[in-house]
């Protein structure tokens, strides 16, 4: 019983939101406006609070490794909780502006923007051995993906104009008259199925939101 | 047992010879820069016209929803846009969605000289980090003071000259958003169709396909990647980073160009045998 009702209430909880957010978007009733409003910076909050919530969990997790010695991870997971507690420490000297601290910047500066771009490089080359694998014109519809897959790739490199002075025409023309079209069309679906799943959500005939097995 | 032939060898090149000569054709251009020509997209030119029509005074947002492993292919167009938004007189206001955002903020200010005659606070100002997505940036397009109370330094918004009279989209003249996902969307279903703000797109390649669609009538303008940033730099007047970019993406694309054929052409051979 109680399940249910807390069940109920979820629904009915959403389909209030529901409405307030779309009577807001379509018709800005002043009343409706100021309680939406207060919605959104609600919603702002919890995000916000989700992302310290997420910030605990690493931490419960990999205390959990470095308690049990977990084979192979734990040390990891000590340097983690470590580096986690330095940085955190560093930067609530100056709680305001974190980045007036030396040392922080330095880590940030030396070691996080250097490894973030690092991870982000290794990527074009995953990409160059993955393209030479996978892009085999197997049959039509693959050779004419690979094809316009050439052009565009020489529209974007500056060296295809030099090869061909319509290489970027060519390329364009697929971008233009190829890509746009069928992106735009998939946009429009997208919405009007966006759209649908949003009635079923409120009609209770969707349930997959609400954390439960559809139809269940 | 059939030996291995040419053909065969052609399409199992071991992926670490790949990387190899990857790396060695983006060395290239650091020891003999090719400075090939850029041609200038319809939409980065789009960008700067919508750029140039604002008026002194005119506020403007820019969106840092992009992080420091996207500098090179998001920095450039940002600071090219932030240079033609000085010269235009304009204040602006940065925030950002990424945790690493500030970085940004600050590398834009360090590579923009313009910067140096204006004041933080009055001419420009960076609000910090939110978080939240859609319904942040529907409440910021009706009331920005809900999600900012200070600017990143922990100043109160409404000691900031800049801030004054400044309160929600309708005082705002322009947004640009810096993407690496799908911030622009946000901004295009929030500030765009309600309140009119014109708006444009500074993405990553990767995802410069998801808004064409949207260009020229809802976005005004837009980059993507390196091409993009260089392509804003050819149309200031100043090279930069993306131009000195396009250099390794010549080499690069050209290798994935010819691995393919390669192995491609190994395929049709052994298929037909």
């Amino acid at each position: 019983m109680a399940e249910v009702v807390r069940r109920e209430l979820v629904y009915i909880l959403t389909a209030i939101v529901v409405i307030i957010m779309i009577v807001d978007f379509f018709f800005a009733v002043p009343a409706v406006s100021a309680v939406a409003g207060e919605l959104r910076t609600w919603a702002t909050i919890i995000s916000t609070m989700a992302l310290a919530l997420g910030a605990v969990n690493i931490i419960r997790v990999h205390s959990r490794n470095v308690r049990r010695r977990t084979p192979g991870v734990w040390y990891h997971s000590a340097w983690l909780i470590f580096i986690f507690a330095f940085v955190m420490l560093l930067g609530m000297l100056d709680i305001n502006n974190p980045a007036s601290n030396p040392i922080y910047k330095w880590i940030f500066d030396y070691s996080y923007v250097s490894l973030g771009q690092t991870w982000y490089a290794i990527t074009g080359f995953y990409i160059a051995s993955a393209a030479y694998r996978a892009f085999r014109a197997r049959n039509v519809d693959a050779a004419l993906l690979l094809i316009a897959g050439i052009f565009v790739m020489l529209m974007n490199a500056p060296i295809g104009e030099v090869i061909w002075v319509q290489i970027p025409v060519i390329g364009r023309w697929f971008n233009d008259v190829g890509q746009v079209p069928a992106m735009r069309t998939f946009l429009i679906v997208a919405a009007f199925g966006l759209l649908a799943f949003g009635f079923r959500t409120l009609l209770g005939r969707e349930r997959g939101f609400y954390g439960e097995v559809a139809g269940g | 047992m059939s030996q291995e032939t040419i053909w065969d060898r052609l399409q199992r090149i071991d992926r670490r010879v790949i990387y190899w000569l990857l790396f060695i054709l983006l060395m290239i251009p650091f020891i003999r820069p090719l400075g090939l020509p850029v041609s200038i997209s319809p939409q980065a030119i789009s960008l700067v016209e919508g750029l140039r029509k604002l008026k002194e005074g005119d506020v403007v947002v820019v969106n840092i929803s992009s992080g420091v492993s996207a500098w090179p292919e998001c920095l450039p167009s940002l600071v090219a846009v932030s240079k033609v938004l000085i010269q235009q007189k304009a204040k602006i206001i940065y925030w950002t969605s990424f945790v690493d955002g500030h970085m940004t903020f600050e590398k834009i200010v360090e590579k923009v000289p313009g910067f140096r005659g204006l004041t933080y606070g009055v001419d420009y100002v960076h609000l910090g980090f939110y978080t939240g997505a859609e319904p942040t940036v529907a409440q910021l397009a009706t009331n920005i003071r809900a999600i900012f109370t200070t600017d990143y330094k922990g100043t109160p918004i409404d000691q900031l000259p800049i801030m004054k009279g400044v309160n929600s989209a309708k005082d705002v003249k322009m947004v640009i958003s810096s993407d690496t996902g799908d911030y622009c969307d946000y901004y295009i279903r929030q500030w765009r169709i309600p309140y009119g703000v014109p708006t444009a797109e500074i993405g990553i390649a990767m995802i410069f396909s998801q808004y064409q669609p949207y260009w020229p009538e809802i976005i005004f303008g837009m980059t993507g990647g390196a091409r993009g940033g260089a392509e804003l730099e050819k149309l200031i007047g100043e090279l930069g980073d993306a131009t000195v970019t396009m250099d390794a993406i010549n080499t690069s694309h050209l290798l994935v160009i010819v691995a393919v054929i390669l192995a491609n052409i190994g395929y049709a051979a052994t298929r037909r045998r």
